[in-house]
């Protein structure tokens, strides 16, 4: 595979950490990690969903808006195909594998809103990525969302809130351990094959 | 709660007979041999540095637990180990408040919010750190002996410059305060031998990064090249002391060795292909973010999963398809078409202002660089020389992805040609593409740049605006390098520290305006 | 006139949604890099939430409650086309900060959510008090936050140097760990001094994330989960 293609896909999930860099997909990001298994089934179900959004809004970004001067209504074209996309998974899963849908019970028509989604198919258009690159960018934006999702349900799960003085619970000490993932994901920052 | 008491929690896994204050001193007294050396190599700052380190430790540590009415802690003696390890990796140069404010964060942020010694996820003194990496980027990288700074042995041997490997063996090379391999040898074998550090951790650290350095530092397996990579850089310090802490390393012995190699391989990826010749803090941290996940994984047996075990039992997938599509997707449709009406209204209302708008703004750009100038003027078969050398929207080669947008010629009041002023978009920039306006004057010489488009990171890439960087452009006429640190040679611009990419974009932007400004505008003439 | 009064005290204090509810962090940590982007995104945010509750609630009888939530992304969504449009015109060095973060507006849950919660079960008037107060609770949010991560960052305060010229600006607090030490920072400080509301006890143990559900729990008409909730301290 071409090396700039890898390293679309590695600076998607590591370098430009769409969660601990770019800080999209926060909401679900801080809800969701508080339990282990709605993490990794989360991530799995936005891993598909991005990466079929990127590549469908890459196909009607290039074939009918561009074509008929109409790049102004793409905020709108790709909600609309995001929530469609979501509504086929959600259907897609109730039929053929009931039990990671009821796994994932609420999250999945979150993905909805979550604005990773919304956010890759966004900077695809304004990199100028052709199909192929869209679609690895997709793909290598939701790994990273799902790496940072699951390393912080991982964290969460040993951070006993007896511990934590009082005012630092719930939502303030898991914005610190996040701020201490962001730094160590700044790591990868300037990496370059 | 005593700390000298048994510990029930599950970690750090305190051995019988040995409290968590006794490890914690023998700890400290390993640490000693290259506290020693590095102070006495490196002056009295050095111990000054030490010193404030381990009481800012001691002190937020002691302050922390008062106003969150807790126990004192302070006499497990972690905080003082935490304070120590800090000041060892740091350069012996810095002024003091940086050890203060790195012992700071490690302590309360790191360390105290979530409850104190063995509630910590992330290594303390690693978090204080890359903190102070993150924060003072460029007086972290300061290594001055006696005032005269130059490069550490890892930054030569990045650059490709040769290394004298005895002294830094012995710890008197130009690097951090805890840079004698040999004093931290002699204590990590010491730990070693008394069990308090595991094998695994380590020497699969050490394993994996000399393993990765081997496969694609280039040298093969060199033994001095090899021993070069391993001693600088804080990998022996990370391999014994910081990877090997009980609370953030795995449990189980597997779970050790793939945190261990991770760790390595991870330090070898940084040291070979990332920006920084100081990253192994940041591979030993993000191993620690995969401890809780290997620990959950390896010791437990997997999540026991049976597919398609709730088939058939959803009574909503027996109905018939055409009974579930819903009437409202017409009032949908309604909505969304008259949405898409109004939009266009809107939009042919501001499309022209926003066309102006941009054109505005090239042209203040244009007046910046070229400040004689009475008018700009369009230079004959402009748009066709510019598609002409143009492929696939890209101009040239060996200048990524830029692309001119458009070149006029610089007239004065009387209609004299005075220069050219060109507009390029270089897409490589860090977060979308940079635009400037490049000024040339009459022999092809640069006038000056101004962007017209820069998204870039404020605090680095958005530097590139500021006239220390923008003025090196000024009066070059050839294609130009872009080097790291000082630029000595025509023909050189400075990258700014930390936004090598920006300055990158920046840098074949302008290279590629002066490119075609030699080779289409003036060979056509 | 007091319902409506009460709606901005909501938004800005009691139920802040950024800092009790939890919502639109995305844009809060991205954007709050200093003091004047806080600002600019605030109020354009304000205006479209304005704007979408009072076109929502008007339209809460004539939307069929199944497509509701599409329906509402298509309003909103047009909305923020709009916003951005404007803003690329006339206001083009604000367009240039806040950059991605305009079109992002849509899915921000403050938007849904306070339709979802509010909007379409009130009138009109009350609608539009509940996102004015929201938008202003959402800017000064990001204005605190913006302002405190400019200053240790950058050393000023909406560009005015504040700060001695001694001061080494810490940079990592323009960078993305900065913003969520700043954010864990203000949210802790708010809790210390007790503006802990049943909000968010009911967002941490209950919502999971689920931003449509979260906004519509404080609504709640349950009289018992109201005393449970308000019972913890």
């Amino acid at each position: 595979m071409n090396k700039s293609l890898i390293m679309i896909i590695v600076a998607g999930a590591l370098i430009n950490n769409v969660v601990l860099n770019q800080f999209l997909g926060i909401c679900s990001f801080l809800g969701v990690s508080k339990q282990m298994k709605a993490s990794i089934s989360l991530g799995g179900a936005v891993i598909f969903v991005i990466t079929i959004a990127s590549a469908v809004a890459s196909l009607l970004y290039d074939f009918i808006l561009k074509p008929l001067g109409m790049e102004f209504m793409k905020t709108i074209i790709f909600i609309l195909v995001i929530a469609a996309l979501v509504q086929i998974v959600e259907m897609f899963l109730k039929k053929k594998s009931p039990a990671v849908y009821k796994s994932l019970g609420i999250y999945l028509p979150l993905i909805t809103t979550n604005c990773a989604v919304l956010g890759v198919a966004l900077t695809n258009v304004q990199n100028g990525y052709n199909f192929i690159e869209c679609v690895l960018s997709g793909f290598g934006t939701a790994v990273g969302y799902t790496i940072a999702i699951v390393l912080l349900a991982g964290i969460r799960s040993r951070i006993n809130e007896k511990d934590i003085p009082a005012p630092l619970r719930g939502a303030p000490i898991v914005m610190i351990a996040a701020a201490l993932m962001s730094i160590a994901f700044m790591g990868f920052g300037g990496l370059s094959f | 709660m005593d700390a000298g008491m048994m510990n029930l929690s599950s970690a750090p896994h305190v051995r019988d007979k040995w409290t968590t204050p006794f490890i914690m001193r023998v700890v400290f007294l390993s640490l000693m041999p290259a506290t020693i050396v590095g102070c006495v190599v490196y002056g009295w700052h050095a111990a000054a540095i030490v010193a404030v380190s381990i009481v800012a430790a001691v002190l937020s540590e002691w302050l922390f637990n008062k106003i969150a009415h807790k126990p004192s802690t302070i006499w497990d003696g972690s905080a003082v180990v935490t304070g120590l390890l800090l000041a060892l990796s740091l350069s012996p140069s810095l002024p003091l408040y940086i050890p203060i404010i790195g012992s700071v964060f490690a302590i309360v942020v790191a360390k105290c919010c979530f409850g104190g010694l063995g509630k910590n996820f992330i290594n303390p003194a690693l978090a204080g750190r890359c903190f102070l990496l993150i924060s003072f980027g460029r007086i972290m990288n300061t290594f001055a002996v006696d005032g005269i700074s130059s490069a550490t042995p890892t930054a030569n041997l990045a650059a490709g410059k040769a290394v004298n490997l005895t002294s830094m063996f012995l710890g008197t090379s130009n690097a951090v305060i805890g840079s004698s391999i040999l004093a931290l040898l002699v204590g990590g074998l010491v730990l070693w031998s008394m069990d308090i550090i595991h094998g695994q951790i380590c020497f699969s650290v050490l394993g994996g990064f000399t393993l990765f350095i081997a496969l694609f530092g280039g040298q093969g397996f060199d033994p001095t090249y090899l021993a070069a990579q391993l001693c600088g850089g804080g990998v022996v310090m990370g391999a014994f002391f910081m990877a090997t802490d009980y609370v953030t390393s795995p449990v189980s012995r597997l779970g050790q060795f793939i945190y261990g190699c991770t760790i390595g391989v991870l330090g070898g990826l940084f040291r070979l292909y990332g920006s920084a010749a100081d990253s192994f803090s940041y591979s030993v941290i993000i191993g620690n973010l995969l401890t809780p996940l290997i620990d959950t994984y390896i010791v437990e047996k997997p999540f026991a999963y049976r597919k398609n075990a709730l088939r058939g039992l959803d009574p909503d997938s027996r109905k018939p398809r055409y009974k579930r599509i819903p009437k409202p997707v017409i009032a949908l449709t309604v909505i969304a078409a008259i949405a898409g009406v109004a939009l266009s209204g809107v939009y042919s209302m501001t499309k022209d202002t926003i066309e102006a708008q941009k054109e505005a703004a090239k042209l203040e750009s244009y007046k910046v660089v070229a400040a004689r100038a009475d008018s700009f003027r369009a230079i004959e078969k402009a748009e066709e020389m510019i598609s002409g050398s143009h492929e696939n929207g890209v101009y040239g080669s060996g200048f990524g992805r830029v692309k001119i947008n458009a070149v006029y010629e610089a007239v004065d009041e009387a209609g004299n040609p005075i220069g050219t002023v060109m507009s390029i978009t270089s897409s490589d920039g860090f977060d979308g593409d940079v635009t400037i306006a490049l000024g040339l004057d009459a022999d092809g010489k640069v006038t000056g740049i101004a962007f017209t488009e820069l998204h870039e990171t404020p605090g680095m890439g958005m530097r590139a605006d500021e006239e220390s960087f923008k003025g090196q452009f000024g009066g070059q006429d050839s294609v130009l390098t872009l080097v790291k640190g000082e630029a000595k040679n025509d023909g050189e611009i400075a990258a700014i520290t930390g936004a090598s990419i920006t300055s990158t974009a920046v840098t074949n932007a302008v290279s590629a305006g002066i490119h075609f400004y030699q080779n289409v505008i003036k060979g056509a003439n | 006139m007091k319902k409506c009064l009460e709606r901005l005290y909501n938004g800005l204090l009691k139920e802040n949604p950024v800092l009790v509810l939890m919502l639109g962090m995305c844009p809060a940590l991205a954007v709050s890099t200093r003091a004047l982007n806080g600002i600019g995104m605030g109020l354009s945010t304000l205006a479209v939430l304005v704007l979408s509750n009072l076109i929502i609630s008007c339209l809460r009888k004539v939307i069929p409650d199944q497509v509701r939530l599409p329906a509402y992304i298509v309003i909103v969504a047009s909305l923020v086309t709009v916003t951005q449009m404007i803003i690329e015109a006339y206001l083009p060095s604000l367009y240039d900060a806040l950059g991605l973060y305009i079109p992002l507006i849509v899915v921000n849950c403050i938007i849904l959510g306070r339709a979802e919660a509010y909007a379409n079960k009130n009138k009109p008037l009350p609608s539009v008090m509940d996102g004015i107060g929201m938008g202003l609770g959402f800017t000064a949010a990001l204005t605190i936050a913006g302002a405190l991560r400019e200053l240790l960052g950058n050393g000023t305060i909406f560009g005015a140097q504040v700060m001695p010229e001694a001061y080494e600006p810490m940079v990592i607090f323009i960078q993305p760990p900065g913003a969520f030490l700043i954010f864990a920072l203000i949210i802790a400080v708010m809790n210390a001094i007790g503006i802990k509301t049943r909000q968010r006890q009911l967002v941490e143990s209950g919502c999971d994330g689920n931003c449509a559900l979260c906004a519509t729990a404080c609504e709640s008409k349950n009289p018992e989960e109201q005393k449970k909730g308000g019972a913890e301290k």
